[in-house]
């Protein structure tokens, strides 16, 4: 829960996160990431405190009179009901944002191959904008040299993979744009896995890349 | 969690009155604390529903909100850690969630299978040095955010009150991305919090 992560979101990210403007795909991202990184988890919380000092210091609206009683009333009618527990249950091993995004699927997200040595489950997040997927690198896989048609967030859930410019292991998030090209590779000593969030289909960098990526296609769901 | 207080951590308890009241919800589901909280935070949690500047939401939503937002108090009070947060912190996190959640499920576009919160959980860990900081910046941040410059406290009422992101912002202010970035970024750095050696890497590839 607490590995050493080198690469984290920019502040302005999570500054939108904690303010609650960030769109569902990032913040999905951003998420996974907090599981893993505590010095995030400590910036979260003062830029909470900054969210919270505005809120604290405007103008108090006075409210409906009537309003306490209300409310007083829906909660006796709940502590009839079943009391509110927690379901935190753990499916995986994942961060508790993935999981449970894979419970509220009534289909549960299948992998499926997308390379000899990739594949790719993609999960419901009701969203339509973002492919949210989890990815699959087996042990020591080379995943083709590719650009990106926009933007694409990672964060490594288990293992690590390298690309031309880093290592990334476990909780690191990773934002790639239009323009940075690499080719991904998966660590020898076991599989990879990440969770992604793409806005546009990578583009194959390879000379038959052109005939590829036109079938490359992502699916929001 | 709030009811298995480590005697190690009790000298950094916090002592407001209003965590103290909260506390007392989530142990022993104090209605006359619940009544004083109620009396508290719900102007203050209506004024944060006025403020906002979502599209779709409207003045009749207001109360809707707090009415959402303090029968979620009520249930989760009992997860509430004094020692981690104020209890206006961490109500204010939840009228957050309540106000997305809410925008979401009136929008046609979005179904979303999750609640905002679920993106929100807490991992029960600290130091205690950690928490000694979190007291300071918490004490100091009032004092730092009145203090700012009027162009930097704007930027920052208009995030977290209006909910705009940082591109509405831009647009709305006729200024360009990356100005609104470093002026949240001064003023994050003027209020002290955030400081970490290990992000500058980062801001320099921000456009």
């Amino acid at each position: 829960m607490n590995s050493k992560t080198v690469h984290h979101p920019e502040t302005s990210m999570l500054l939108e996160f904690s303010a609650g403007t960030l769109e569902t795909a990032a913040s999905i991202c951003v998420s996974a990431h907090l599981h893993f990184c505590a010095h995030c988890r400590d910036s979260l919380l003062r830029l909470d405190q900054v969210g919270s000092k505005l809120m604290e210091d405007s103008q108090a609206e006075p409210v409906d009179e009537a309003l306490f009683a209300s409310v007083m009333e829906r909660i006796d009618r709940l502590e009839d009901g079943a009391s509110e527990s927690d379901k935190y249950s753990q499916v995986g091993d994942y961060p508790p944002s993935v999981n449970k995004l894979i419970e509220a699927d009534d289909n549960p997200p299948l992998w499926r191959r997308l390379s000899g040595s990739v594949d790719v489950a993609s999960l419901k997040t009701g969203q339509k904008k973002f492919e949210v997927a989890l990815h699959r690198i087996c042990a020591g896989g080379k995943t083709p040299k590719h650009d990106h048609g926009g933007l694409e967030y990672t964060v490594v859930l288990k293992g690590s993979f390298s690309d031309e410019r880093s290592v990334y292991s476990e909780g690191d998030f990773i934002l790639r744009k239009p323009g940075d090209t690499h080719q991904p590779m998966g660590a020898q000593n076991g599989e990879c896995i990440c969770l992604s969030a793409q806005s546009a289909p990578i583009k194959l960098s390879s000379p038959l890349g052109f005939i590829m990526n036109n079938l490359l296609r992502i699916n929001p769901r | 969690m709030a009811a298995q207080s480590n005697p190690l951590q009790s000298s950094v308890k916090r002592s407001d009155q209003w965590s103290n009241l909260l506390v007392a919800v989530g142990e022993t589901r104090d209605r006359a604390a619940f009544a004083d909280l109620f009396k508290h935070y719900a102007p203050l949690i209506k004024s944060f529903a006025q403020a906002s500047r979502h599209e779709g939401w409207f003045p009749g939503l207001n109360e809707d909100l707090v009415q959402e937002v303090m029968i979620k108090v009520w249930q989760k009070a009992a997860g509430y850690n004094p020692e981690k947060a104020s209890a206006t912190t961490w109500i204010y996190t939840v009228a957050r969630n309540c106000r997305i959640d809410m925008l979401r499920r009136k929008s046609n576009t979005q179904h979303l299978p999750l609640e905002n919160e679920d993106y929100w959980h807490e991992p029960d860990e600290e130091t205690p040095t950690l928490l000694l900081q979190q007291k300071r910046s918490e004490e100091k941040l009032r004092e730092s955010l009145a203090q700012l410059p009027k162009e930097q406290d704007e930027i920052l009422r208009k995030v977290y009150l209006e909910g705009k992101s940082h591109a509405e912002t831009s647009e709305e202010l006729g200024l360009p991305l990356g100005t609104v970035k470093s002026r949240v970024r001064l003023a994050l750095q003027k209020m002290q919090i955030l400081v970490p050696a290990e992000f500058q890497d980062e801001l320099t590839h921000e456009q």
